[in-house]
């Protein structure tokens, strides 16, 4: 079929045609739904309420982090220093606030008050997305490389702070409060809550602002965006320092819940952040993705993890079943969407 | 400067373009030199590994070329795919794969060539399989490469029974006498077989790139995949082979690691993928494909091996991480400097 008569078709179905992307954030949710059914039957107590609830809250730190990559990813960007970031936050966060006459090295703080603590642990995330920033869209060096430079200085600092370990002694009461704080009484933690309303947000300004649909625009044709006046670099840069503070925020959080900073915290989140979200099929060359579709890809990720765990399988298996899941998910994305637009 | 109409023929040669070639060329060497020189200086008798303090020493020189070979052997293959715009996440596991298969053949009493040539075809295997996925079901590499990267990793952990973290001997089972030798023995100059296996592997793919169409190709590929395809250059069957060439250096990287330590670890090639794309790019390779060198990345790897092994002599361990990093968007930073030096004017 030639161009222009593919083109005339689209015109011709776009009033009842869904888009593209919902099409694929609905083929990933009865993906997920699918999956979720078929392990109920195979796993024994697993279609349950607790267990559905379960799947999501266990992995607030993930889907959140998900967020600021599925922006970027959909501006053609890669992030992965994510991970990196929220150790740095958390080992900053406990540093600031632990006191400053403590026995030893790794027991002495600089002893601010925490909400002073908190504000300097979001500066320093804010800073490793400042440098991303500034080295992709300044220098124009491919993101993948920076951030994964990135990633390494981020953790490295941490590691640095703590002597490779971590640090969990002499902290005010205070410091667990944010963490282990649940609403809706006490079946819902703070940082659940704290992920609906980012997910609530992100899906706004996904669909509903100028800034997110400009997203969309530079990740499908960053020179195209530029002909048309569009400020690629200052966008590119705030989505940096989005998806950085995001990052910041669940580093605190989680050094809260468990009252350390440990230098190796989100290890290898960086791979999971970006795995549900091209499970939830963000095109990976940009411009393609929802931050929908990215939970259900979440979600998908869930079920096939803690079915293994439920099947009482060796967890070297989640390994494999994680490359199998993204594996079928991308020939699938693919083969759909070709087979639509045919 | 040259008139307008001569630049079609012959690129103005300023002299700032002039210093550009001449750092892309060489910069590494002097880094190399400094790097050595640094660490000489440095105080180092803190540790037994250096005997005397002095990092110029044979013994210290001799134990880092040998810890050196698997990323020597890795850091040539690694680069041809990336001159061809290619990238792939999975060495690490390649790795870590190889030498659980290799130390697993070892225990069960497969003779040492045996052993070796088996890992190696797996690794050929490994390799092919993810050229598979890039060419033939079109999944962009880091995509399918991050797919593999968590397969052979499980595939790895796998292999290792529950409840042991290596194959090792124990259990009724003994590793061999001959095991260690091929990454630990001095032989000529007394450095151990896989280092050599490591300078042999990079002189091949020096040739292959200098006097081979492999080389053409590649650097084809990565430079205008579009063009090269019109010019009749079957890109696919060549990114497909580059592949392959990269499964095998990493299995022979796994045997050099594994021979090393006496067993076979399921976690040994761990973060392999970062410290090859960071010697890569210190030894000037584009990351977007069409330019680098297999020699300067050798040099880049061996700055690499002689900056984290002196490093732990000045200083502690959990430095480490963040030099690396530094060090990465540094030579990302200096890579880009210079080519845009190069292009300019």
């Amino acid at each position: 079929m030639s161009d222009s008569t593919k083109i005339g078709r689209t015109l011709l179905h776009t009033r009842r045609r869904m888009s593209d992307e919902s099409f694929i954030t609905l083929l990933v949710a009865s993906v997920a739904v699918g999956l979720f059914l078929f392990a109920s039957i195979l796993v024994p107590n697993f279609f349950q309420l607790q267990n559905m609830l379960n799947l999501v809250t266990n992995n607030w730190a993930v889907i959140s982090l998900g967020v600021g990559v599925t922006f970027l990813l959909v501006s053609g960007n890669f992030d992965l220093s994510v991970g990196g970031i929220v150790a740095l936050s958390g080992v900053l966060a406990v540093w600031f606030s632990q006191s400053a006459g403590g026995g030893s090295a790794l027991s002495t703080g600089l002893g601010f008050p925490y909400w002073l603590a908190v504000i300097g642990a979001l500066g320093g995330a804010l800073a490793i997305g400042a440098l991303n920033a500034l080295f992709v869209v300044r220098f124009r060096i491919p993101s993948i490389i920076v951030t994964l430079g990135t990633m390494m200085l981020a953790r490295g600092f941490a590691q640095v702070i703590t002597q490779g370990s971590q640090r969990n002694t002499n902290l005010p009461d205070v410091f667990g409060m944010l963490g282990n704080l649940t609403v809706f009484g006490a079946s819902v933690k703070l940082p659940v809550v704290l992920m609906v309303i980012l997910l609530v947000i992100a899906v706004f300004i996904e669909k509903k602002t100028v800034f997110g649909r400009l997203t969309y625009w530079i990740g499908a044709n960053a020179v195209a965006a530029r002909l048309s006046g569009i400020d690629k670099d200052r966008h590119v840069t705030y989505l940096y320092l989005f998806s950085s503070a995001i990052a910041g925020i669940v580093g605190i959080l989680l050094a809260s819940e468990f009252k350390s900073g440990y230098s190796n915290r989100g290890t290898l989140m960086e791979f999971d952040a970006l795995v549900i979200a091209l499970l939830g099929g963000v095109a990976i060359a940009g411009g393609f993705g929802s931050v929908v579709g990215m939970f259900f890809g979440a979600l998908i990720l869930a079920v096939v993890t803690s079915a293994a765990t439920g099947l009482v399988l060796s967890p070297d298996w989640q390994y494999i079943l994680k490359a199998i899941a993204v594996f079928v998910a991308i020939l699938t994305q693919t083969w759909a969407l070709a087979r639509r637009n045919r | 400067m040259m008139s307008q109409s001569s630049t079609l023929a012959q690129p103005p040669a300023t002299r700032g373009v002039r210093v550009a070639h001449f750092l892309r060329n060489y910069y590494i060497y002097f880094v190399l030199v400094a790097v050595v020189a640094l660490l000489s200086v440095a105080n180092l008798d803190k540790f037994d590994l250096f005997e005397r303090g002095n990092f110029l020493n044979e013994k210290s020189i001799i134990n880092i070329l040998r810890v050196s070979a698997p990323l020597l052997t890795l850091a040539g293959a690694f680069t041809l795919l990336m001159v061809s715009g290619y990238i792939d996440l999975s060495v690490g596991s390649t790795m870590s794969l190889s030498a659980v298969i290799y130390a697993l053949l070892a225990i069960n009493g497969v003779p040492f060539l045996a052993a070796f040539a088996i890992t190696m075809v797996a690794g050929a295997g490994l390799g092919a399989f993810n050229g598979f996925l890039v060419v033939r079901l079109k999944i962009t590499p880091v995509i399918a490469t991050l797919i593999t990267l968590s397969l052979f990793k499980g595939m790895a952990l796998l292999l290792v029974q529950d409840g042991v973290s290596a194959i090792k001997s124990g259990g009724g089972q003994k590793m061999p006498g001959w095991f260690n030798s091929y990454g630990r023995e001095g032989t000529l100059l007394n450095l151990p077989m896989a280092f050599w296996v490591a300078v042999a592997v990079t002189l091949v793919l020096v040739i292959a790139q200098n006097r081979t169409l492999l080389g053409k190709y590649a650097a084809a590929t990565g430079g205008n995949p579009t063009a090269a395809k019109l010019s009749g250059i079957n890109t696919g069957k060549i990114v497909i082979l580059l592949y392959v060439i990269v499964g095998v250096s990493a299995a022979l990287a796994g045997i050099a690691r594994s021979s090393f330590m006496s067993l076979g670890d399921p976690l040994s090639g761990d973060g392999m993928e970062l410290t090859a794309i960071l010697v890569v790019l210190l030894g000037g390779t584009a990351f977007s494909g069409g330019e680098g060198r297999v020699l300067r990345s050798f040099v880049g790897a061996l700055i690499i091996m002689a900056l984290t092994v002196g490093m732990l002599t000045v200083v502690p361990a959990y430095y480490q991480t963040l030099v690396l990093g530094a060090v990465l968007l540094a030579a990302a930073a200096s890579n880009h400097l210079i080519s845009r030096k190069e292009t300019a004017s």
